[in-house]
C-alpha cells in the first residue's frame, strides 16, 4: 500500500520560540509542509535544527507560536486540552528514542495499552496486541518485561504499541537513536514494513545517514527552517 | 473531520481495569515504600477504631448508670429548687408528693420520693462531710439500682435511723470492714465486737499475718463476712452521728436554720457501678426524717424520681420517658403537676458528665486526627515521589491519550488502594484489640478511688470498650478516601507541566 493522496498533515507558516530566563529561542521559523497517507518521511538536521520540535508540534505535544497544524483536515488549535488528548488517542502513534515502555505492564500489556484506552474489549485488545507483537517479530514475548527485554525488543514493542490502533500517523522521534546499527536498520526495515502493508504514514526525525537512506522523503531542516527536500521513488534504495 | 470525533468516548469499564493493574503493579514495584505507608495508615485506623470504642463504651456504661444509680430517668422538683440545685436548698421541698407518686404509678412509672440534705457524720474515728438521701426504700428500689450492690450489711428499713453509707467515705470514717490492721488493732477490735470465745476465734481466723500487719484474708466467704459485720454493727462500732443544719422557709420567704442531731447505725455500704453512689453519701428511710427527732418534714421531699416501671437497667430512657411524656400522662390520669413543680430529664443533672465526655471525645479525637495527618503525611509523601519518579511515564501517557481526569483518576486509584489497605489492616487490628476490651475491659479501680470515684465518667472499675459498626467501616473508608484525595495535588501539579518537558524529565 503506497500513497493515497489524502493529507493527513497540514502546517502552514509554523513558528515556536521558546523563552529561557527572558531570553526567547526561536527553534522554528515559519515551516509549511504537508504529508500525504502513507508517506515514509523523515525529517533531518543537525541538534537544535527544530526537528523534535516539528514532531512535538504535528503530534500535539506542543502547541505553536503562531502557524497552523490540521490534522486529517482538523485545525487542532480549535481543540480543547481533552479532545486534543482523544486526537492523539485515536489518530496518532509514537515510538520514542527512549521506548517509553510502562514498566510495570508487560509487552503484551503495552501493546494493548492504547486499545483499552480506546473501549477495545479486553480479549479482543489481547487478541490484535499479539497480532501486533508477531508483526514485529516478538512472537511469544508477550509475557516479559520491558526490563527483561533488550533496547531493540523493547523498540519493536514501542512501534507495535504505536500502530496497533492503526492510527492515521505514526511519529518517531529519533527510534534508532538508542540502538546499535544493526538493531536500527531492522527496526527501520520493520517500519518500512508496516508502511508498505499497512499504509500508515510515518513520520521520524534522526540526524543519522542511514536512518536517512530509507525515507521515501527527507526533509532538511536547519536552524529551524526547511534547508531543502528530497523524494525518493518506491524500491529505493 | 469534525471536532465531534474527539469527544470522550466512554471506554471506563475497559481501562479502569488496565488502570487498575497498572496500579497494583505499581504498589508492589514499590514494596517497601507501600508496606511503610500502609502500616501508617493501619496503625491510624486501629487506634481511631480502639479509641472510638472506648469512648463510646464509657459513655454507654457512663448513660445507663446514670439512669439506673444515680437519677432514674426524670426527676420532679420544684423550679426553684432546680435552679439551685448545686446548693441542695433543702427549703425548697414540696409536700403532698404521696397522690403524684401514686398517679405515676397508675400510668405505669415507677417513683421514688426523696429528701436530699447535707451534714456531717461523725464516726469514732472522725467526720466528714455527706450528702443525705432521704428514700422510701420500696419505692426507691422500684427506680434505682445501687441497692443491689452492697459491699456489706444491708440497705436500711422504714422507720430506723439506719443508714447505708458510700465504701469511700465509710473507709475513710472506718465504718467499713477493716481490711489491714495492726496486731494492736486487732486485738482492740476483737474485744469489741466478741462476745464469746467463739466468735474471738471467728475474728481472728479472717485475718491472715503478713509481718508486721494483719490483712483480711482474700478466701473469705460472704457468709463469714456477712457475720463478720453483724458482729461490728452489734458491737456499736458503727453507730455514727448525723449533726446537720434544717433549712425552714418561712412564709415571708426568710429562711430560718435548725440545728439537729441524730443518732444513726450504719448497716450497709454502698458500692454500686456509679461512682456517685460510693462517695460521701447516705441513704436513710424517709419516714423517720418527717418527726421531731428527724428533719421536721411533716412529709416534706426535694424530688420524686421517675422511670417507666419495669425498664431493663441495660435500656436509656425511651420516649415515654421523657419530660413531655410524664407530664402528659400525670395529665391523662388527672393529676397535673402543681405549677412549682416541674419534670426535668435526667441529661438536666449531668452536666458535669456531657462536659468530660465531651471535653474527653474532643481531645482524643484531636489526638487521633494528628497521628491520622502523620500517616497521611506519609501518604502524601509516597505518592508526591512516586509522581516525580513517574513524570516521564506521565508524559508517555498523556502522549498515548490518556485525558487529565484519566491520570488524576488512575493515581487517586494508586493512593486510594494504599489507603483501602491500610484501612483494612486497621480495621482488623482494632477490631481484634477491641474484642478484650468489650469482653473483658481493664480495671482501673485503683486510679478510681485516688480521684475519689469523682472525674466525671459514672464507672467505677471496668472499662470496657463497645462495638462501633458505623465507625469501623467509617475509618476505612475515610482511610481511603483521604488517602485518594492526597494524590490529587502532585498529580495536578505534574499535568501542569507541558507533555514535552514531561517526556524529557530525567
Amino acid at each position: 500500500m503506497g500513497r493515497t493522496g489524502m493529507t493527513v498533515v497540514e502546517a502552514q507558516n509554523l513558528v515556536k520560540d521558546y523563552t529561557t530566563n527572558g531570553l526567547t529561542v526561536p527553534a522554528l521559523r515559519g515551516i509549511s509542509l504537508s504529508f500525504e497517507q502513507g508517506e515514509f518521511a523523515a525529517i533531518a538536521g543537525p541538534s537544535g535544527s527544530g526537528k523534535s520540535t516539528f514532531l512535538h508540534l504535528v503530534g500535539c505535544l506542543d502547541v505553536p507560536s503562531s502557524g497552523e497544524i490540521r490534522i486529517e483536515g482538523t485545525d487542532v488549535s480549535t481543540l480543547s486540552r481533552k479532545e486534543l488528548a482523544f486526537l492523539r488517542r485515536q489518530k496518532i502513534g509514537f515510538i520514542f528514542q527512549a521506548y517509553n515502555l510502562i514498566p510495570v505492564l508487560t509487552a503484551l500489556e503495552n501493546v494493548s495499552f492504547p486499545l483499552t484506552l480506546l473501549g477495545v474489549d479486553r480479549k479482543e485488545a489481547k487478541r490484535m496486541a499479539e497480532e501486533g507483537l508477531a508483526a514485529v517479530g516478538l512472537e511469544g514475548m508477550g509475557n516479559r518485561r520491558p526490563k527483561e527485554m533488550s533496547g531493540g525488543q523493547q523498540q519493536r514493542v514501542a512501534i507495535a504499541r504505536a500502530l496497533v490502533k492503526r492510527p492515521s500517523l505514526v511519529l518517531a522521534d529519533e527510534p534508532t537513536a538508542n540502538l546499535d546499527s544493526k538493531t536500527g536498520a531492522e527496526i527501520l526495515e520493520l517500519m518500512l514494513s508496516l508502511n508498505r502493508t499497512l499504509g500508515t504514514t510515518f513520520l521520524f526525525s534522526t540526524h543519522d545517514r542511514m536512518v536517512m537512506e530509507y525515507a521515501r522523503r527527507l526533509v532538511h531542516l536547519r536552524d529551524g527552517i526547511v534547508e531543502g527536500e528530497e523524494r525518493k521513488g518506491e524500491g529505493q534504495p | 473531520m469534525s471536532r465531534g470525533e474527539f469527544r470522550a468516548r466512554k471506554p471506563r469499564n475497559v481501562w479502569f481495569r488496565e488502570v487498575l493493574t497498572v496500579s497494583f503493579r505499581n504498589l508492589s514495584r514499590h514494596r517497601v515504600k507501600t508496606v511503610i505507608t500502609t502500616i501508617g495508615v493501619a496503625v491510624s485506623v486501629a487506634l481511631y477504631i480502639f479509641m472510638d470504642a472506648w469512648l463510646l463504651g464509657m459513655n454507654l456504661d457512663s448513660r445507663r448508670n446514670i439512669v439506673s444509680y444515680e437519677i432514674g430517668a426524670a426527676k420532679i422538683q420544684s423550679q426553684a429548687y432546680f435552679e439551685k440545685k448545686e446548693d441542695l436548698p433543702m427549703y425548697e421541698s414540696f409536700s403532698n408528693w404521696k397522690p403524684i407518686a401514686q398517679a405515676l404509678e397508675t400510668a405505669g412509672y415507677a417513683a421514688a420520693p426523696r429528701m436530699t440534705f447535707t451534714g456531717t457524720l461523725y464516726s469514732r474515728s472522725g467526720s466528714a462531710p455527706i450528702v443525705f438521701h432521704g428514700v422510701d426504700p420500696e419505692r426507691e428500689r422500684r427506680v434505682l439500682r445501687y441497692m443491689n450492690y452492697l459491699e456489706a450489711g444491708r440497705f436500711p428499713k422504714e422507720g430506723t435511723y439506719e443508714i447505708a453509707l458510700g465504701l469511700l467515705a465509710a473507709e475513710k470514717l472506718k465504718l467499713d470492714i477493716p481490711r489491714k490492721l495492726t496486731e494492736e488493732e486487732l486485738t482492740r477490735l476483737v474485744e469489741e465486737a466478741a462476745r464469746t470465745p467463739e466468735e474471738e476465734a471467728f475474728i481472728r481466723r479472717l485475718y491472715a499475718r503478713q509481718e508486721p500487719v494483719f490483712f483480711l484474708r482474700k478466701d473469705v466467704s460472704r457468709t463469714e463476712l456477712d457475720r463478720f459485720w453483724e458482729l461490728l454493727v452489734a458491737s456499736g462500732r458503727n453507730d455514727a452521728r448525723i449533726s446537720t443544719v434544717i433549712d425552714i422557709k418561712e412564709e415571708s420567704g426568710k429562711i430560718r436554720h435548725v440545728y439537729q442531731v441524730m443518732e444513726v447505725k450504719v448497716v450497709g455500704i454502698v458500692n454500686s457501678p456509679n461512682p456517685k453512689t460510693n462517695g460521701n453519701v447516705a441513704f436513710m428511710p424517709l419516714d423517720v426524717l418527717s418527726g421531731e427527732e428527724g428533719l421536721l418534714l411533716e412529709d416534706q421531699v426535694t424530688e420524686i424520681l421517675v422511670r417507666a416501671a419495669g425498664a431493663k437497667d441495660s435500656d436509656l430512657p425511651g420516649p415515654k420517658e421523657s419530660p413531655e411524656a410524664i407530664e402528659g400522662a400525670l395529665r391523662s390520669v388527672g393529676l397535673p403537676l402543681p405549677s412549682p413543680l416541674r419534670v426535668y430529664g435526667w441529661e438536666e443533672y449531668v452536666k458535669d458528665y456531657i462536659v468530660a465526655a465531651r471535653g474527653d471525645n474532643v481531645s482524643t479525637r484531636v489526638m487521633i486526627l494528628l497521628l491520622f495527618i502523620l500517616s497521611f503525611l506519609g501518604i502524601a509523601n509516597t505518592m508526591l515521589m512516586a509522581i516525580l519518579e513517574r513524570t516521564k511515564e506521565i508524559g508517555m501517557m498523556r502522549a498515548l491519550g490518556m485525558t487529565d481526569g484519566e491520570l488524576v483518576l488512575s493515581f487517586m486509584i494508586e493512593a486510594g488502594m494504599i489507603g483501602l489497605m491500610g484501612g483494612i489492616v486497621g480495621m482488623i487490628l482494632g477490631s481484634l484489640a477491641n474484642i478484650p476490651m468489650v469482653n473483658y475491659g481493664i480495671d482501673y479501680s485503683a486510679m478510681a478511688k485516688q480521684l475519689s470515684g469523682d472525674f466525671g465518667y459514672r464507672i467505677t472499675a471496668l472499662f470496657r470498650s463497645a462495638w462501633n459498626p458505623g465507625t469501623i467501616i467509617g475509618a476505612g473508608i475515610v482511610a481511603t478516601l483521604i488517602s485518594a484525595l492526597l494524590s490529587v495535588p502532585p498529580t495536578l501539579r505534574a499535568l501542569k507541566m507541558p507533555v514535552t518537558e514531561s517526556l524529557r524529565f530525567e
